[in-house]
């Protein structure tokens, strides 16, 4: 005889479960106890958890909800109560007249933390990419990774270009501030994110007309001039134009481009492909006019005048930085920028055949002065005052420099420059050694007396950084420069003259192509918005919150390690005097291999999740039980197959509040905790589908999930319109509807289910909305050759099909 | 051996005691200081008065664990073979005093021939019930979850069975082996004086033996024929029972001394450990079972048990760092005090006593060496802390 039968009976009759929200319902008795030294009035035989809710205290929790018996699961409630031996689940102990409780101590705080950290460590998901947040400008990876991974690559260059019109050209030579934070690295390599948009791109390059990431809005007659068609320009342009402004683009070199083409060497970014890449901005119907330049030719002044109703400035930075140190002057040494210019534009150099050169820097553009030079048959030493790891470009940049032959040396800093014949002879270096730290902990390199050297060459070449060229502001009005030379602009992106804005290396100082994209992007949206008329700090307020950087906490991933799919180069042998792209990109195959390495590290449910909001204030930002045996974690198989509920058992944590709510409240009694031990999970029984279980689809368990591990499935708008001729009023569409999607109310007509409850409009408003259409196609079955899945009462768009 | 004394394993004959009422019962059961024998020691009467005052005449039950959770300590089950009379005459008092017309008795899966009795007295029915098997199926509430055809899972307390048990109704659970007493100590004036213990490992004779409390761990080993070999610990209390060490074999087998030496009475398992067994593996391996049969519903013993097994397996692997070991504490410290039930709450012990007593094997295995040479690495990774760059 079973005796659940006989004596079960659901605990929480034992608890009255008086909502904890406002007051207590009246003729309730009630006692008084003491919470952290506070007294509450709690009602009794409630909890000690209810009651400090009703007073306002914030107890962690992540199993309890107050439809449902406790199950002291979590072990995050725990208190002390005077009198007992260790902590008790306040979600379990009902109030005593003078209960002495503490709820808050330091104790308590680091037992909780512990708490979490080993629920984080067998957590396998994350709530925010840190790869998003690294990248300035914010493109969403591990969606276009996803679309790649199922061989939707044009998808995913539309996604990228949201944020990044050209994701070919970064995908070439983007530093990748996002791989450098890849929650992939933890498991063993991060994903080869900047090669993979390359491959969008490159694809992308090759369709008549360049997708775009949303059509291209109504014209709204205003004129924009941008100014500079590097990064910082054709950024702004292309959102502009996309935006449904006039668009005219000046630089004053004949070609579009700037830094990307005069900048970086054919080897890093072939300028073919880059044009194509860049013509998309033109196909949106932005205008270029090359050869004209800003103080010269035209002033910001003029082009208000001549009607623009907003000015972007992204005029770079492309004034080498002096070296100061005596001899600069003589021939033979080169600034770097004008070095990189004249050999992109074919002007010859001088440097040739066994020319011997010195590079001083170390930053990117001092290894883009250095492989050009090795390609043109040079002798090349770099010298940089700082160690390896302090230089500016990357990595592997370095590596393949040093791999090409070019010589490397450190801790050296020129002190002048020596002349023979009036020419260039050599370079006079000082050793440099790092000094004690400062106040900061920076060492600083300082010089060994009586060190120096002479170094010869025949041609040296300094690459100490760029700033912009703002000569011609001393003509202009209402604008101002910072002491580092750079334009002066407020947080929405807007110089001291209403309708100039500025953005880029000319704002930043020289930096990153990313970093310029990033910040065009934003000022791209403040123009929209100013010349909508917007209260400019309104604006700036919406940039900021758009900007702010979320919190991440440590959660340990696991997924069976998988090395990064390699990407072809050219081989080193093949470099020399060559110009050939060094990356050859991947093709399709290893693209959507890599894509799928990524662990996707998005959750829907992050910013509504319990685990992260308690994460977050128990300042969970590492982890101890990171990259241990396989055995160690889970990786369980998503169950996505039910239409309503989508369930990923890797978030977890076994609270067992579904069970309950499922088998107490609704009584389908879908779920259970199933295995043994530590892998104990909450599941069906044997691990079936949702969709094969009692469940009514009432998205309860969804509902009370503290993680996302049960979530409703986002849902596409789907409307059901009614033949009003038709209709007879019979109700019995309402009454059939199991979840009460159909409402009886007097003007119902169509109904939409959305993720977050029923929205029901009456027919009427739509009809008033003459312009309403749904934002997609909505395939009739036909189309999707689908039987259909709708209530037969309800009928799909379109007219009555007679005799169907 | 006092007059009144009584061996359980003697084939002592179960005296009548027809005519006692409930308040009698318990207070001779008060009166004689019996401590439930299940490993816990919590003063029976107390059980048994709780039992009754919360039923206050209405329906309550009786259960008899005879489950031995510790498939190595088969108490219970020398006992229903030697004296079965015992075990259920003890259960009808019990259930005579806490008012139960209903009463248990819950098996391991594998007894089989116990499962055919049942058994009318004095209108009480006794029924028998064999549990899922496992370590957790032994647990008080886990045992009551079983019966009401629930996983055998642990549920909080307060409130204790003696409040709300079987099917929310008052219920005493008591060990068979503490109801055994019960005739005894009712009809026949006994004092609970001896306890069943069972000796394994590295012994000549393994055996179930019945010894009196406060008995040495030394004597208790001698009558098990003595160790083989030279002993380099004893591990008291069954799977998440302390390791004691050779000095400390003068311990006085009883609740409190046990408790003072760092572990407990559990499930009376007193397991030698011979001179080749490294005490950091076997730490490990406890931990490993133990990470096994936890029945998952609370965090620190689900996912602790296993992360302490992973962090031994790693020093017995030779990835230990100096900084594991207080690390080792502090996990421990949280199991002890976070856990649900005392699975986890004892499991601290193995930590506790091991990282105390047993600090040269730790240090040795930090040091590069297994004091044993016994230790083969079992992986090839161990827990690190990376923080998210």
């Amino acid at each position: 005889m079973s005796l659940l039968e006989r004596y079960y009976q659901p605990s929480e009759s034992q608890i009255p479960t008086v909502s904890h929200h406002g007051e207590i319902p009246s003729g309730q008795p009630t006692t008084t106890i003491t919470i952290d030294g506070q007294d509450v009035i709690a009602v009794v035989g409630e909890t000690i958890l209810r009651a400090a809710q009703r007073a306002g205290m914030n107890v962690p929790t992540l199993c309890d909800d107050e439809k449902l018996a406790p199950a002291a699961a979590c072990r995050m409630c725990l208190v002390d109560i005077e009198g007992s031996e260790r902590p008790l689940p306040s979600c379990h102990v009902a109030v005593e007249p003078g209960m002495k409780v503490t709820a808050k101590s330091d104790g308590l705080f680091q037992m909780r933390r512990q708490n979490l950290e080993y629920i984080l460590s067998d957590h396998n998901a994350y709530c925010m990419p840190p790869c998003q947040v690294g990248c300035p400008t914010h493109i969403d990876i591990p969606g276009y990774l996803d679309l790649m991974s199922k061989g939707q690559h044009v998808e995913a260059a539309r996604l990228v270009k949201e944020v990044l019109p050209f994701p070919y050209a970064l995908g070439l030579v983007c530093p990748a501030p996002c791989q450098e934070v890849c929650r992939r690295g933890l498991v063993e390599e991060e994903i080869a994110i900047r090669q993979c948009h390359g491959y969008t791109g490159e694809l992308a390059l090759e369709m008549e007309e360049a997708p775009t990431p949303f059509p291209k809005k109504t014209a709204t007659g205003k004129r924009v001039a941008v100014v500079g068609a590097g990064p910082a320009g054709m950024t702004a342009a292309y959102y502009l134009a996309l935006d449904g402004h006039a668009v005219t683009v000046f630089d004053r070199l004949e070609k579009q481009g700037g830094m990307l083409r005069y900048g970086i060497p054919e080897y890093r970014l072939p300028k073919v492909k880059l044009d194509k890449e860049l013509n998309s901005v033109w196909q949106l119907g932005a205008e270029f006019r090359g050869g004209q330049e800003l103080g010269k030719d035209f002033s910001v002044e003029s082009l208000l005048a001549e009607g623009h109703d907003a000015v972007f400035l992204g005029i770079g930075a492309d004034v080498s930085n002096e070296m100061r140190v005596p001899g600069e002057d003589l021939p033979g040494v080169l600034p770097a920028v004008q070095f990189l210019r004249d050999n992109a534009s074919g002007i010859p150099v001088a440097v040739g055949q066994g020319t011997r050169v010195i590079v001083l820097g170390g930053g990117f553009t001092a290894f883009d002065c250095s492989r050009t030079s090795r390609r043109l048959g040079a002798d090349v030493t770099i010298a940089y005052r700082r160690s390896r790891k302090e230089m500016g470009a990357h990595y592997t940049e370095v590596d393949d420099a040093e791999h090409e032959g070019i010589k490397l040396e450190f801790f050296v800093a020129p002190v002048r420059v020596v002349e023979k014949d009036g020419r260039t002879a050599g370079v006079e270096f000082q050793r440099m050694e790092l000094a004690e730290p400062d106040a900061s902990g920076r060492r600083r390199p300082v010089a060994i007396k009586g060190s120096e050297f002479v170094m010869e060459c025949d041609v040296a070449i300094a690459a100490f950084g760029q700033t912009p060229d703002l000569e011609f502001m001393e003509r202009e009005q209402g604008m101002r420069k910072t002491r580092r030379e750079t334009i002066v602009t407020n947080a929405a992106f807007m110089t001291d003259r209403p309708g100039v804005f500025a953005g880029g290396d000319a704002v930043i100082g020289a930096s990153t192509v990313i970093q310029c994209v990033g910040q065009s992007k934003l000022a791209a949206k403040a123009i929209t918005r100013y010349l909508e008329g917007a209260d400019m700090a309104e604006v700036a307020t919406e940039i900021a919150a758009e900007e702010q950087v979320p919190d991440l906490i440590d959660i340990v991933p696991y997924k069976p390690e998988e090395p990064q799919v390699r990407m072809p180069f050219l081989p080193f042998e093949e470099r020399a005097k060559s110009f050939a792209l060094i990356e050859l990109g991947y093709d399709k195959s290893g693209a959507e291999k890599e894509a799928a390495r990524c662990l996707q590290c998005v959750c829907p449910d992050a910013g509504r999740c319990d685990l992260q909001r308690l994460s977050l204030e128990h300042g969970l930002t590492n982890n101890r039980f990171h990259r241990a045996e396989p055995v160690d974690y889970h990786d369980y198989e998503y169950d996505f197959s039910h239409d309503f509920i989508l369930r990923d058992l890797n978030k977890c944590i076994n609270c067992t509040q579904c069970v309950r709510i499922c088998r107490d409240v609704i009584g389908a009694n879908c779920y259970g905790l199933m295995g043994g031990g530590y892998d104990s999970i909450v599941t069906t029984p044997w691990n079936v589908s949702l969709s094969y279980t009692d469940c009514v689809s009432c998205g309860a368990c969804a509902e009370t999930c503290p993680t996302g591990a049960l979530m409703m499935r986002e849902r596409d708008l789907q409307t059901y319109e009614l033949d009003i001729v038709r209709c007879i009023y019979c109700g019995d569409c309402v009454e059939v509807c199991p979840h009460g999607a159909l409402g009886e109310t007097p003007n119902f007509e169509l109904s939409t289910y959305q993720r977050f409850g029923v929205t029901v409009l009456a027919k009427e408003e739509l009809a008033a909305a003459k312009n309403w259409k749904p934002s997609e196609h909505i395939p009739t079955d036909a189309e999707t050759h689908r039987s259909p899945v709708r209530p037969p009462e309800v009928r799909p768009p379109g007219p009555p099909r007679w005799g169907a | 051996m006092p007059a009144s004394a009584v061996a359980l394993l003697g084939g002592a004959r179960v005296p009548a005691n027809g005519e006692i009422g409930p308040q009698e019962i318990i207070d001779r059961v008060e009166r004689s200081g019996l401590r439930g024998r299940g490993g816990g020691g919590f003063p029976l009467w107390q059980k048994l008065a709780a039992a009754r005052a919360n039923a206050a005449g209405g329906e309550a039950f009786a259960i008899a664990n005879a489950y031995d959770a510790d498939p190595d300590s088969p108490l219970s089950q020398t006992l229903l073979q030697r004296n079965p009379e015992a075990v259920l005459a003890g259960l009808a008092l019990a259930a005579r005093a806490i008012g139960a017309r209903r009463a248990f008795l819950y098996l391991r899966p594998d007894a089989e021939a116990e499962a055919a009795w049942t058994s009318q007295r004095e209108g009480l029915s006794i029924e028998v019930v064999r549990g899922p098997g496992g370590f957790m199926g032994g647990e008080e509430t886990a045992l009551l979850a079983v019966l009401e055809s629930k996983r055998a899972m642990a549920r909080q307390r307060p409130p204790y069975p003696a409040a709300q048990g079987l099917g929310l109704r008052p219920t005493l659970v008591a060990s068979a082996e503490t109801l055994a007493w019960l005739p005894f100590i009712v009809g026949g004036g006994a004092e609970p004086t001896t306890k069943l213990v069972s000796v394994t490992g590295a012994v000549r004779n393994p055996q179930v033996l019945e010894v009196e409390l406060g008995a040495t761990l030394q004597d208790i080993l001698g009558k098990a024929g003595g160790v083989i070999g030279d002993l380099r610990a004893v591990h008291v209390g069954g799977p998440t029972g302390g390791l004691l060490t050779k000095e400390q074999l003068g311990t006085k087998l009883d609740f409190d001394s046990l408790r003072a030496a760092g572990t407990h009475m559990g499930s009376a398992q007193i397991r030698v450990l011979g001179d080749g067994v490294c005490i950091v593996a076997e730490a490990g391996r406890l931990f490993a079972y133990l990470a096994k049969e936890t029945c998952g519903i609370c965090v620190p013993c689900r996912v602790g048990t296993k992360r302490v097994q992973g962090i031994l397996e790693g020093i017995t692997s030779g990835l230990g760092r100096n900084d594991d070991l207080p690390w080792l504490g502090e996990l421990g410290d949280h199991l002890s005090e976070f856990s649900l039930c005392g699975f986890g709450i004892t499991s601290a012990s193995i930590l506790r006593t091991s990282l105390a007593a047993f600090a040269a094997d730790y240090e040795a295995h930090l040091g590069g060496r297994c004091p044993t040479g016994t230790c083969a690495p079992t992986r090839t990774r161990r827990y690190e802390m990376m923080a998210q760059p």
